[in-house]
């Protein structure tokens, strides 16, 4: 169970390009919730997400992950329980590594690194059948470096290392966003199998209305470091993408009467 | 004969700190300014404690755990209180420079009266083949001590090649190579890449100081300047040894490494013979390595205009 309480962090604080990029966010969700997050460009999503995962010191909040505070623990450490997929494919791999390599380091994510051989007869075999279920033809390929491999190839086996060890928390960061829509495709495919099988409890940024709509139990709007939006079960259910874009669209008009409201206020005052 | 055995002999040396070199350089990215100064730091406490009448083998041992040590500082500054990479190595080695002298006590300890691992070797081999002075290799005759240490750097070289070929592939060992590839993604999997790094100076200057130690007891002296250089001279033996073998698997690499340190060793030597002025080595191997890390960058940009202009 995740329960983040009135995060709140700053960047460049006391600077002239001063963001408050989380302000003041309270978030609760149980196991095995499927929660989809959406919001225009610097609202502050992948913020939470970094918050979650340990990438930055907040100014204000705490988490906790199954009753445990985690807010002073570094990225290493939460790792333990939280397994993430970023943005960019290339971020989730060692490019210079094998594939089977790469599988076992993440096939150790919830113990420390010791002296075992890494690449045991019996590892081998478990990485063969689990690759094979990717449907990638990569399963011949495990002694191939990654970085001979295709971005939805490296972000699929990304998928499955994040979830090797099932963690308490999956983040997903538009992990579709850099492929082809067919690509794209088989991924978010991927994803619902592998978070419905394991009921994993999932938190995932997207700006595809469309995933937005079809996937998860709940969905989060995010505008300016605050959620605006909690959409959740039966509503959540009936979501369709038009009724997304909508909300999308008021708060367009927001921002535009907000921006009219300030040029009107300085043409008078100032 | 005997130019190319002793040339041979401190490659295999010196391969012990190229292997170092290859792994702070290759594995962690990491250009680390300390292995000058650990080179001469295992020489120096080697030298010491053999003169001290300590068992050579302890003697030499404790030379390379003095240069791990030493590595263990560069990281620290590194990793946890933030200072640069390379400034960290700079400091540490500069600092070094006044430690080598005080363990010394001057800046030239001789080791000819004293039994190394070289006399022993020798001793070794003469009980074993009924004591000749010369034995012959390949139809000439070389003096048996010479024969000794060669057999001696070849074995220890093979030895810590196993080792090291079995230790990167175990969990421990692959997370640290992930660490120089992918740091981002090594954290996301449970690991501390602080401590990664930290662990890797650590044994790469390890490796830098029994070099250190060992060529200090086949050259009969340890010298506070015999650092001087050590790691570009380590880089050029790294480069040479990546280009033999063109490849990234991990045990012809490491082969390659040792050959590529052999080879600079030997051509190095042949250059010299030749009546290139040994005060122009250190010159001649930088630009070298500048070449030789810039050439690749440089055609491709220069086959990419091309590749331009014919488009046009
Ligand atoms: N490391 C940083 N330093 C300074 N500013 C940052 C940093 N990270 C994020 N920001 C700022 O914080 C705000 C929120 O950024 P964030 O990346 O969370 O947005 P997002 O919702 O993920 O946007 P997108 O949909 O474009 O990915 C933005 O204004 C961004 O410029
Ligand atoms: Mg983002």
């Amino acid at each position: 169970m995740l329960k983040a309480t009135g995060l709140t962090k700053t960047f460049n604080a006391g600077s002239p390009n001063e963001v408050r990029a989380l302000d003041g966010v309270t978030l609760g969700f149980d196991d095995g919730a499927f929660v989809v997050v959406v919001g225009t460009n610097g609202s502050g999503k992948s913020t939470l997400l970094g918050a979650l995962a340990g990438e930055f010191a907040l100014d204000g909040g705490r988490i906790d992950l199954d009753g445990t505070d985690i807010t002073g623990w570094p990225v290493y450490r939460r790792a333990r329980w939280i397994g993430r997929v970023f943005q960019n494919p290339f971020a989730g791999t060692a490019p210079g590594m094998t594939i089977a390599e790469n599988l076992t380091l993440a096939a150790r994510r919830d113990r420390r690194f010791g002296l075992a051989r890494a690449l045991s007869r019996r590892r081998r075999d478990l990485f063969v059948q689990k690759v094979r279920s990717l449907n990638m033809g990569l399963e011949g390929r495990l002694d191939h470096e990654i970085g001979s491999l295709s971005g939805g190839q490296r972000q699929a086996l990304t998928l499955l290392m994040a979830t090797w060890v099932k963690p308490r928390l999956l983040l997903l960061d538009e992990h579709t966003a850099a492929l082809d829509p067919k690509t794209a495709a088989v991924v978010i495919r991927l994803t619902r199998e592998i978070v419905d099988r394991d009921r994993l409890t999932t938190l995932m940024v997207t700006h595809s209305m469309q995933q937005a709509a079809n996937l998860g139990d709940r969905l989060i709007m995010m505008h300016r470091g605050r959620i605006i939006h909690d959409i959740r079960s039966e509503e959540k259910r009936r979501l369709r993408a038009e009724d997304l874009l909508e909300r999308f669209e008021d708060v367009r008009r927001i921002e535009a009467l907000d921006a009219s409201a300030a040029d009107l206020l300085r043409s008078r005052y100032v | 004969m005997s130019l190319l055995i002793s040339a041979a002999t401190i490659g295999f040396f010196l391969a012990l700190m190229v292997l170092g070199v290859y792994i702070t350089f290759r594995l962690f990215d990491f250009c680390d300014l300390t292995t000058d100064g650990s080179f001469a730091l295992g020489a120096a406490v080697a030298a010491v404690l053999l003169t001290a009448d300590i068992h050579p083998l302890w003697a030499t041992l404790a030379g390379a755990a003095a240069g791990c040590a030493a590595g263990m500082l560069t990281g620290l500054l590194h990793t946890r209180i933030g200072v640069h990479g390379l400034l960290a190595g700079i400091l540490v080695m500069t600092a070094l420079y006044s430690v080598n002298l005080r363990i010394m006590g001057k800046s030239n300890v001789p080791l000819l009266s004293t039994p190394t691992l070289i006399t022993l070797a020798e001793e070794f081999a003469a009980h074993r083949l009924g004591a000749p002075e010369n034995v012959m290799v390949l139809g000439w005759a070389v003096a048996l001590r010479d024969v000794a240490a060669l057999v001696l750097g070849a074995g220890v070289v093979v030895a810590v090649l196993l080792l090291a070929f079995v230790f990167f592939r175990t969990d421990l060992g692959t997370a640290m190579r992930a660490t120089g590839d992918n740091p981002v993604m090594v954290r996301a999997l449970g690991a501390d890449t602080r401590n990664m790094l930290l662990a890797g100076v650590a044994i790469a200057n390890g490796l830098v100081a029994l070099s250190g130690a060992l060529l200090a007891q086949y050259q009969g002296f340890a010298d506070v300047q015999m650092g001087l250089g050590m790691l570009v001279w380590g880089l050029a033996s790294v480069i040479i040894g990546e280009a033999l073998v063109r490849t990234r698997r991990l045990g012809l690499v490491l082969v390659g490494v040792v050959m590529g340190s052999i080879l600079f060793r030997l051509l190095v030597a042949i250059a010299l013979r030749w009546g290139m002025e040994p005060n122009d080595l250190k010159l001649i191997t930088a630009v070298f390595v500048l070449v030789a890390l810039c050439l690749p960058g440089l055609l491709e940009r220069l086959t990419r205009r091309r590749g331009a202009a014919d488009h046009a």
